[in-house]
C-alpha cells in the first residue's frame, strides 16, 4: 500500500526532524524514562474474485490484488503521569481528533490533576486511489482528572489544505464523570470553526446495576452542514442530499450474562431526520454470544429490524457465526443475510457466507485463506478468496 | 502553511525540555505492556483488577468489553489511549481506523467473525440504507475533506 499524500519534501523535513529528536530524547528525558520498542506490524492479503453482474453480463474477474502495510512508531513513556511522547508514523485519540500523523505527539499529567498535550504533524490517508490530505494538522487538549470520579477535556484541531472550502478547525469537548460506582455519564461535543457551528454532539449514561447486566443509553444530534463541513462532499452531490438535515439519534444498549460463556445483547436505535427524505428510522436488534472452549472460541447469532419512514429504507438482517480453534489452528464460518422491503435492483435478497481457515505458524506469524460467496442486488453470484499473512515484529506493548 | 507542524515540533521539544519529568504527576503510568498473557476472547478486566487504573485514572470496571463499551470505545480512548495500547497494538485499532484502506475491516479480518467489525456483507449495497439513515455513522472513517472513496461513485 502507498501513501497517496502530495509533497515529498515536507515529509523528508519533518522525518529528519523526528530522527533528530529521537537522538537527542535520551539526553533531554531523565534517568526514569524509559522508551518503548519501534512498533512495526504487516499485513499481506491476496486477493480474488469471480463474479457475475445482476442483470447484465456475465462478466467474470479473477484479477490478484496484493495489499501491504506497515507503520513503524517511536513512543517514549514515562513511568508516572502517563507523560508520553511519540514519533513518526502513528495513529491517536485525543478529544476530538482521532488521526493518523507523521509528525509527533506529546502528553503530560501535573501533580495537580491538569494536563496538556499537544500534536502536531502531516496527516496521512492511506488509498490507493488519489485521496487528498491536508497539508498540516495540529492542536492540543487541556483536561483535568480525577482518579476515579471524572475527566474533562477541552481540545482544539486545525488542519490546513486545499479542502474545496475552509480548513478543517475544530473546538471540542469531552467529558467522563462518575458519581457513584454504578453509574457513568460520558459525553462529547464537537464545534466546527470553520461553519460556525456544533457539529455533533454525543452523551451516553452507562449503568451496571449488576455484575451480570450493563445498560447504556443516549442521544446524539449532528447536522449535515456543520458535521460534514462542505456541501461540496462527494457523498452529497449523487443522489443529492439536504446539506440542511439534523439528525437526532435516541439509542439504548443492554448486555447481560445470562450463564457462564452466554451473553445476551439488545440494541435500540430511533433516527430522526428533521427532512421527510430520507425520514425516520429505529432499528432494533437482538443476540446471543457463547464463548467456548475456554472463551478462544465463540459462536453468535443476531437478527436485527430496520422500521422505517420510507420502505427503501427498511429491512431486516439476520446473521450466525462459530469459531472453532484446535491448537495452533482456527477455523470459522460466518453467514450474514438481509431482506429489503423493497427491491433494489429488482431482488429483494441478499446473501453472504465467509468460511476461513487460519494456522499461527510463529507467535508472531500466522497465515490464513477465506473463501466467500455472495449474493446481492449487485452480483447474481460473486466467490472471492483470501490469502492472508499477518506478522507482528518489535512491539513492546500489546499484541493482537 | 507547513510552518504550523515543525513550530508544534519544535515546541513539543521545549515542552519536553522545560517541564522535564520533574512536573509530572507520580501517579504510576499505565505500564507498557499487560504483565501476564489474556486469555482469548472479550477480555473482562474485573476478573483481576477491582480498583481503579491508575494511569487511566478510570476504574476497571469501565473497561470491562462488553457490547456496551465495545459500542463506546471511542469515547474512553479520546481520554487516553495507554490503557488501550497495553493490551492492543496500533495495528489493532487501524484495522478500522485506518483511513479508507482498500480492504473493508471484516475482510481484512475475515478469519474473527467474534468482533463487531464494520461492512460486512456486500456493502456497496448496503451502504445506500445505512449511510442515508445515518451518514454520521459513516463520517468517522469517510468524513469531509476530498474523500477519494465517496467521489469514485458519487460525481
Amino acid at each position: 500500500m502507498r501513501d497517496a499524500r502530495q509533497g515529498v519534501a515536507p515529509r523528508l523535513l519533518l522525518g529528519l526532524c523526528s530522527a533528530a529528536l529521537l537522538l537527542l530524547l535520551p539526553a533531554v528525558l531523565p534517568a526514569p524514562c524509559r522508551a518503548a520498542d519501534i512498533t512495526l506490524s504487516s499485513q499481506t492479503y491476496l486477493l480474488f474474485y469471480e463474479r457475475e453482474v445482476t442483470g447484465g453480463e456475465k462478466n467474470k474477474y479473477a484479477p490478484l490484488y496484493e495489499y501491504l502495510s506497515g507503520d513503524a512508531s517511536l513512543q517514549y513513556l514515562h513511568p508516572t503521569g502517563n507523560a508520553e511522547m511519540r514519533l513518526g508514523r502513528f495513529f491517536f485519540t485525543e478529544g476530538v481528533a482521532a488521526e493518523i500523523l507523521d509528525g509527533v505527539f506529546l502528553k503530560t499529567t501535573t501533580p495537580t490533576g491538569f494536563g496538556l498535550s499537544l500534536y502536531g504533524g502531516v496527516p496521512v490517508e492511506k488509498s490507493i486511489t488519489s485521496t487528498d490530505t491536508g497539508d498540516s494538522l495540529y492542536g492540543g487538549r487541556v483536561f483535568f482528572a480525577r482518579k476515579g470520579f471524572a475527566e474533562i477535556g477541552f481540545t482544539y484541531l486545525m488542519e490546513k489544505g486545499d479542502f474545496q472550502g475552509e480548513d478543517r478547525e475544530i473546538l471540542g469537548g469531552d467529558l467522563w464523570v462518575r458519581p457513584f460506582t454504578p453509574v457513568e455519564l460520558l459525553g462529547r461535543i464537537a464545534y466546527n470553526n470553520a461553519t460556525s457551528g456544533i457539529a455533533q454532539q454525543r452523551y451516553v449514561l452507562r449503568l451496571s446495576p449488576f455484575t451480570k447486566l450493563e445498560v447504556a443509553v443516549g442521544y446524539e444530534n449532528y447536522n449535515y452542514k456543520d458535521l460534514f463541513q462542505t456541501s461540496l462532499n462527494s457523498a452529497f452531490l449523487s443522489p443529492p442530499l439536504d446539506n440542511n438535515d439534523e439528525v437526532q439519534n435516541v439509542f439504548a444498549v443492554v448486555d447481560y450474562l445470562i450463564a457462564e460463556g452466554l451473553t445476551m445483547e439488545v440494541g435500540v436505535k430511533s433516527i430522526r431526520h428533521d427532512r421527510d427524505d430520507p425520514g425516520d428510522a429505529t432499528r432494533a436488534d437482538l443476540g446471543f454470544r457463547y464463548a467456548y472452549n475456554d472463551k478462544k472460541d465463540v459462536a453468535g447469532l443476531s437478527a436485527a429490524v430496520v422500521s422505517a419512514d420510507r420502505d427503501e429504507n427498511e429491512y431486516q438482517e439476520v446473521r450466525g457465526f462459530a469459531t472453532y480453534t484446535p491448537g495452533a489452528w482456527r477455523f470459522t464460518l460466518d453467514a450474514l443475510t438481509h431482506r429489503y422491503k423493497e427491491a433494489i435492483s429488482g431482488i429483494k435478497d441478499a446473501y453472504q457466507v465467509v468460511g476461513s481457515a487460519g494456522w499461527q505458524v510463529l507467535p508472531n506469524l500466522k497465515v490464513s485463506g477465506d473463501l466467500t460467496y455472495t449474493r446481492s442486488p449487485q452480483f447474481s453470484k460473486d466467490f472471492a478468496g483470501l490469502i492472508r499473512a499477518s506478522l507482528d515484529l518489535g512491539t513492546t506493548t500489546g499484541g493482537n | 502553511m507547513r510552518r504550523n507542524a515543525f513550530a508544534i515540533v519544535a515546541g513539543a521539544i521545549a515542552l519536553a525540555m522545560l517541564i522535564g519529568c520533574s512536573m509530572v504527576s507520580q501517579t504510576d503510568s499505565v505500564p507498557p505492556k499487560h504483565p501476564e498473557e489474556l486469555p482469548a476472547g472479550r477480555v473482562d478486566c474485573l476478573e483481576c483488577h477491582e480498583d481503579v487504573s491508575t494511569g487511566a485514572l478510570k476504574p476497571y470496571a469501565s473497561f470491562r468489553h462488553s457490547v456496551v463499551f465495545i459500542q463506546q470505545h471511542a469515547m474512553y480512548a479520546t481520554q487516553g489511549q495507554n490503557l488501550c495500547s497495553s493490551c492492543h497494538a496500533p495495528a489493532f485499532c487501524q484495522t478500522c481506523h485506518a483511513r479508507k484502506e482498500e480492504l473493508k475491516p471484516n475482510v481484512k479480518m475475515g478469519d474473527r467473525p467474534d468482533r463487531l467489525l464494520p461492512h460486512r456483507g456486500d456493502y456497496i449495497v448496503q451502504h445506500r440504507l445505512d449511510g442515508r439513515l445515518d451518514p454520521g455513522s459513516c463520517f468517522r472513517c469517510h468524513g469531509n475533506k476530498n474523500d477519494a472513496k465517496c467521489r469514485s461513485c458519487h460525481r
